[in-house]
């Protein structure tokens, strides 16, 4: 093919890609749109596609009566307590099963990979009634992460195996034959070399957590514990009109999910792809 | 030095101590609530029973209150229709987009990577903002279907009994065709570019190359891809929660948010727990057909 007919082609598969891409990402474009808009042009019939003058004041507005700070404070809370308990419960075991091939690393990763198909809102149910019986519901933010790190465990465990594996064998017995422990060798040689891998799947755990709804919503009564999804259901009643506050809690909740992802888009593309299919 | 000490710094120990803490995490916070699920789904357990781990046990009275609901039918109807509609149009377009950008074009792999902004954004929210999209009166989607000529009269998408399950399938298809989409481009790339050079020679055509070559080189990929999009969409709750809280009078009511209401709503927790070991048996037996089958191709 000519260089003119390849950059035609290239040219029209490039447009084609923007169309879609961006009717794709309309939601979330939506979404930053009305949280700009006043409150009767939200209303407007055809719909205004492009923001008049921008009412920042409503972000002012829930900033101020929304309590959208506590319920921010609380997601951070929860979702950087879920990332630490399974990064430090489950790293040591990704690296042994990344290791060895045997009938007993099989049968913990069997175990492991069904652990994390259970539906929370089936597990929730048990988790419940335990937890109030056994007091760990004084605790309620506490007794959320424990339970949400059963579910984001399995899922971390998968990642962090992919990115064991990538390590040469060779490095680490270099470390033991220079007389390291294996002990000393994992921690020395293998968790740096392991780092980005590491991070990444962490990023994906904290992302989780920073938007988990159902344990939340059905461990934690307190409102003042409550994390952020549970506030946007709060503003969720039954004929709700002011469309623009929604959005604009829901942009501040999102945009640094949203920015981090834009910042790694790349680490997280490969971390997710080479964990999920193996 | 102890032996044990030893082992657990340089030997066979201390594998199996990294090992045996994650398990023993899982098998308390998981294994023990799988287990106790069971129990539960034999007792009878209200609101004033929680103070102690065991209650009365009332045998297989949940399971017949359960079955003999009449919101069960529906709910057993829905769940199937919502799984199936969703893994179907998810997979389609998933399967669609990443033979779009399989194509090598500048800046394919970076459009291909936008589309997992949906994937990484919480599912509460995802709720929130269909809810928006798909609002009666003033929801751009009607206005959308009304100006092209494709309804009459607006849709009350979250109201109307015949359209508040296809509101949140429509919501989960969205949510799940960038998931579908990487895992497929994966398993696309993963296909030798020489074998359609010498179909291409060999004088066939796209569709030939695409029926001979593509489909049977992605069978493993796609059998994964159907399993997890099952996996999920059965795991799938905040956007119910978000778009029509099961209703309106069930309409949109699908097992696993019927097996919370009945516990958190109702709080019959002994009924709630009933739904909730059906349909663990079967998510895990999904789970183990997937297990199996990418074993055999990617030695797990």
């Amino acid at each position: 093919m000519s260089a003119l007919n390849e950059n035609r082609k290239n040219a029209v598969l490039f447009t084609i890609a923007l169309v879609i891409a961006a009717i794709y990402l309309f939601p979330l474009y939506w979404m930053y749109v009305t949280s700009l808009k006043t409150n009767s042009s939200i209303f407007a019939v055809p719909p205004e596609f492009l923001p008049g003058a921008p009412q920042w004041q409503t972000y002012a507005l829930i900033w101020n009566e929304s309590d959208i700070l506590r319920y921010l404070k609380n997601s951070i809370f929860i979702a950087t307590g879920v990332t630490l308990v399974t990064v430090i419960v489950g790293a040591g075991a990704a690296y042994v099963l990344a290791r060895y091939r045997s009938i007993w690393i099989d049968i913990a990763l069997f175990t492991i990979l069904m652990l994390q198909v259970l539906p929370p809102s089936l597990m929730v149910t048990p988790i419940f009634v335990a937890f109030t019986s056994l007091g760990i519901l004084e605790y309620p933010r506490i007794g959320t992460i424990l339970a949400i790190s059963a579910k984001t465990m399995p899922f971390f465990v998968i990642l962090c195996r992919a990115a064991f594996m990538s390590i040469p064998r060779e490095l680490e017995e270099a470390a033991l034959v220079d007389g390291n422990s294996r002990a000393g060798a994992f921690v020395m040689i293998v968790l740096p070399l392991a780092r980005n891998g590491i991070l990444v799947a962490a990023l994906l755990i904290f992302m989780q957590g920073f938007g988990e709804y159902v344990y939340s919503a059905s461990l934690i009564a307190d409102n003042r514990l409550q994390p952020a999804s549970i506030g946007m259901t709060n503003y969720l009643q039954p004929n709700v009109v002011t469309w623009n506050a929604i959005m604009a809690f829901a942009a501040t909740y999102v945009t640094p999910i949203l920015a981090a992802f834009v910042l790694l888009q790349r680490k997280i593309v490969s971390g997710l792809t080479s964990g999920a299919l193996k | 030095m102890g032996r044990l000490a030893r082992s657990l710094r340089d030997g066979i120990g201390f594998d199996t101590l990294l090992v045996f803490f994650t398990l023993a995490y899982l098998l308390a916070f998981a294994g023990l609530p799988l287990l106790y699920n069971i129990v539960l789904s034999f007792q009878s357990v209200d609101m004033f029973a929680l103070g102690s781990l065991f209650h009365e046990v009332t045998g297989l009275e949940n399971y017949r209150a359960v079955f003999e609901d009449p919101l069960a039918r529906t709910v057993l109807w829905n769940t199937i229709l919502f799984t199936l509609g969703s893994v179907l149009f998810q997979f389609t377009l998933g399967f669609a987009l990443a033979l779009f950008f399989n194509q090598a074009f500048p800046g394919s792999t970076w459009f291909r990577g936008l589309f997992l902004a949906g994937w990484v954004m919480p599912g509460l929210v995802v709720g929130v903002l269909w809810n928006w999209l798909l609002s009666g009166d003033f929801g751009v989607i009607n206005w959308l279907l009304l100006n092209t000529g494709i309804i009459d009269d607006p849709i009350f998408w979250r109201s109307d009994t015949d359209y508040s399950l296809l509101a949140v399938m429509l919501a989960n298809i969205w949510y799940g065709v960038p998931f579908n989409m990487i895992l497929l481009s994966v398993g696309l790339a993963a296909i030798p570019e020489d074998l359609y050079e010498a179909a291409e020679l060999d004088g066939a055509t796209a569709v030939q190359r695409f029926f001979t070559i593509t489909l049977p080189m992605m069978r493993s990929t796609i059998g994964a891809v159907i399993a997890l999009g099952i996996i999920f969409t059965l795991q799938q709750f905040d956007l119910f929660a978000a778009i029509t809280s099961g209703g309106p009078a069930g309409s949109s009511m699908v097992a696993q948010y019927w097996s919370w209401e009945l516990s958190f709503r109702q709080f019959d927790f002994g009924r709630g727990a009933v739904i909730a070991v059906m349909m663990i048996v079967v998510v895990l037996g999904v789970a183990a057909i997937y297990v199996r089958s990418t074993r055999q191709e990617t030695r797990l």
